[in-house]
Formats: structure tokens, sequence, C-alpha cells
């Protein structure tokens, strides 16, 4: 699929650089042997914990500047604990799209598998977890925190969400992260990276370092920070960012925001959602309600290949309206308008979403 | 020029969010009682770190939140304390 119109129709974290993809085994293969070498030496069959699998279902419907797309996703999610310091998590991305092939042409289906992490994690202690493998690149809050599509309440991701993650929105190396400081006020924490460049069909990642930290004030529910990171390949950049999460205690309201900056260009999203069981005079058929908003802009600065940003200045703002069910099930329903030197468009959105969690079949004390 | 303006955007609305925490510090501090019940504690742990991104699980069995909270606490960079105190109050 050309890596335009794939932009334009599933969220930005699903772009991918094609041209580091080639088939490669080395790193899988030291992976499992990683996780085997932590399950031959871990005490788990004794443990109480049971591993177990989780993730969510999605259905999407799109009409992106009049193409439709059909969007069927599953995400399984695998957490293995190991003893009492260790878990060995991981993630994959199975996505279709169906879309028609032409104006008035028949439907066609593609299929896109990905993994977006696999990873073995030794909490040392509430200041350090040493993380190997492959994990979520940590570049401020939407990749690590918002990615899964049952939590993000746009489907299509941020404008500037290519910046920080290149080249597949994982890594391949090694994070250290925790909390710096841990005070009944507030908390600074950290995350480290080093990623290697990595070819696998898979498990492909750039050669980037990089560095995230925030405080969080948990009595206010407040969180800002700041990232950074120096992607070690091609034009050898450096891109940082700043966040900002705020859900006042005393509301149902929640804010979010990121500012990102490249070579290439740079831009913010803020986005609003407000549950409306916070409001009682609704009546208590409203409490599953939950109006959204975001306004983003993205600044080209200038011309990039393959950087997956959009090709000029772009304004951007988004309604929606999430509706909470029973069983973990969420319907979701966007309108955004988007603003562009390229050309207007309209983009409208309908989603179903599932989270599952079950314990894992076919493990020793895991489902019943 | 549109540099500028994106960063005073954001710089706003960091201003905003701090404007907020200065009049919840300015409040006065409720005394604690003498005994906190964990789980109520583990609640407001859960709402202050967990429900910053995502609602409550609605079904979730005692034999599953301790691998989901050893991967949040990876996640999240939950403490010690944190994963212990939210454990009471999902899992009784």
């Amino acid at each position: 699929m050309d890596s335009k119109i794939r932009f334009q129709a599933a969220p930005a974290w699903k772009c991918v650089e094609k041209k580091y993809l080639s088939p490669s085994i080395g790193f899988s293969s030291l992976l499992f042997g990683l996780v085997f070498l932590a399950l031959c030496s871990s005490p788990v069959l004794a443990q109480s914990e049971v591993p177990v699998i989780s993730g969510s279902f999605g259905f999407l419907y799109s009409k992106d500047d009049g193409q439709t797309a059909l969007q069927p996703i599953l995400t399984p999610v695998v957490l293995v604990p190991l003893g009492s310091h260790f878990l060995v998590e991981a993630s994959a991305e199975l996505q279709g799209y169906v879309a028609p092939s032409s104006l008035h042409g028949p439907y066609t289906g593609q299929f896109f598998p990905t993994i977006e992490y696999i990873q073995l994690d030794y909490v040392v202690n509430s200041h350090l977890t040493i993380v190997a493998g492959r994990f979520l690149t940590p570049f401020n809050i939407y990749n690590e925190r918002l990615g899964p599509i049952w939590i993000h309440n746009f489907q299509d991701g941020p404008l500037i969400y290519p910046i920080g993650t290149r080249t597949t929105g994982s890594s391949d190396g090694g994070m250290v992260r925790g909390d710096l400081v841990s005070r009944p006020g507030w908390q600074l924490n950290y995350t480290a990276f080093f990623s290697a460049l990595s070819n696998g069909t898979y498990f492909g990642s750039g050669r980037a370092f990089g560095t995230r930290g925030g405080v969080f004030f948990p009595r206010q529910r407040l969180e800002v920070g700041m990232s950074f990171q120096r992607f070690l390949q091609d034009e050898r950049s450096n891109s940082y960012g700043a966040y900002v999460s705020w859900q006042p205690a005393t509301t149902s309201l929640d804010i979010k925001g990121e500012y990102a900056h490249s070579p290439q260009g740079e831009g913010y999203w803020a986005e609003a959602a407000y549950r409306l069981s916070g409001a009682g005079w609704l009546g208590s058929g409203m409490k599953n309600l939950q109006p959204l908003f975001r306004v983003q802009q993205f600044f080209r600065l200038a011309p990039g290949t393959n950087d997956f940003l959009p090709t000029a200045n772009t304004q951007r703002v988004d309604f929606g309206l999430n509706y909470y069910l029973p069983h973990e099930v969420r319907l979701n329903a966007s309108y955004g308008r988007q603003f562009s030197s390229t050309g207007n468009s309209n983009n409208w959105t309908v989603d179903v979403t599932y989270r599952f969690l079950t314990p894992l079949p076919f493990w020793p004390k895991g489902a019943p | 020029m549109k540099a500028q303006r994106a960063i005073s955007f954001f710089l706003t609305l960091l201003a905003f969010s701090l404007t907020g925490v200065m009049q919840s510090t300015a409040r006065p501090q409720q005394t604690a009682p003498a005994k906190v019940d964990e789980s109520v504690e583990g609640e407001k742990r859960f709402a202050a770190n967990c429900g910053r991104c995502h609602q409550p699980p609605q079904d979730i069995s005692p034999r599953e939140v301790k691998a989901v909270l050893r991967h949040m606490r990876v996640r999240a960079m939950l403490s010690a304390e944190d994963e212990r105190l939210i454990l009471k109050f999902l899992a009784p």
C-alpha cells in the first residue's frame, strides 16, 4: 500500500518506514533466547500470579476526505510474571484494511501484522526498572500511554505523532525507567533508552537514544514533562517535546496535550474530554457519555522524505463522543475538519472497541 | 512566528494547569484519620495514576490482578506502595 494513502486512512502509529524492512531473525532469536532463559531461571510454576492475555478488539469505519475504509483490529497483550521482580510482556497488532480499490471499484482487503513490543522487565525497586527487548518508544505520552485503541479517544493519531517515534513507534534495545524522587506531594519520573537499527520484518526500529522526564503531582492529578531524542541514522537529527496531562480531582474533566519539534516540522495537540458522570443533574442515563474535543496544528519547517508528517502546514479540529457500555465495550464517533494548503477535508469515524482480559490458556495454573 | 504561536499556546495550557495546582495546594489539608482504610487509599491511588488514561476495569479477578499490576508498574511507573494499595482496591 502506498504510504501516503495509508497515513491518511490508518492511525499514524501504523506508519512504517518500509525501507528498513527486510527479513532478519538475528534480533528475534536473541530476544526469544532471553525470554527462554528468564523462564528457565525463575520459579514461575510456583508463583501465585497467573499469566494473563489481555488486549482489545476494535472495528473502525472511517470516511477520510471521501475515502471509505473498514478496519478490524486485534491487539493481544500477553503478560507473564516471573517471580516477584520479572515480567515478560508482549503485544502484537493485527490490523485489516478494507477499502475500495478505486472510486466505484470493489472493496479489497489487506492485512498488517506488527509486533508492538516483546520485552523483559526487571523491576529492581521503585526507582529503577530495567527493560530489554522491543518496547514502545518513550517520547512524550501518546505512544506509550494512549496507544491502545480502547484508550485513545480519537482513532486518528495526532499529526505530530511521527516526531520522536521513528521508525515504527517501537525500539529494539534497552531502557531504564522509574521514579527518581517520590514525595507525597510530587514525584519525579524518568525514562532513558537506546535503540539499535533493526531490519527485521516485524522488529523494525531506528538507531536512536532518548530520554523523558516528568513531574507528577498526585493530589492535583497533574503531570508535566519533557522528551528528547537523538536519531542516530540518516540526517542524525534531534527531536524534543513536552507534554501535560491533567485530570482535576473535583471534576470528570480530562485534559491532555503534547508539543513536539523536529527539523522537519513542529506542532501541538490539545484534547479535552468530560465524562458526564460528573454532572449528576443530567440524570443517570447520561453518565456513560463523554464528549470529546481536540485541536491540533502542525507547521512544516523543512521538506522531509519518509517522515510521515503532513507535507504542508495543517490545522485540524475534532469533535467526538464516547459511550461506555457494560463489559468493557466502548462506542465512539467523531468528526474532524482538516485545513491545509494541500486541500481541506472532512473525516468521519465510527468505531466499537472491546477490551478483554483472561488468564492465559494452556499454562500451568493459568486458565481455569 | 508560527513556532512561537505553537509554543505560546502550549505554555498557556501549561500555565492554566499550574493555576489549578496552586489553587488546589492552597486549600487547607484535611487531617488524616488515625487508621487509613487501605482499600480506600488504593482507590485514590488508582484514580490518581491509572485513571489518568483509562477507566477502571469492570471484570477483573484477583488471579489476574497481579500480572496486570506488574505490567502497569512498569508502564505507569507505579511505586511498590502504589502497587500494593491498588491491589487492595482491585482485589480486596
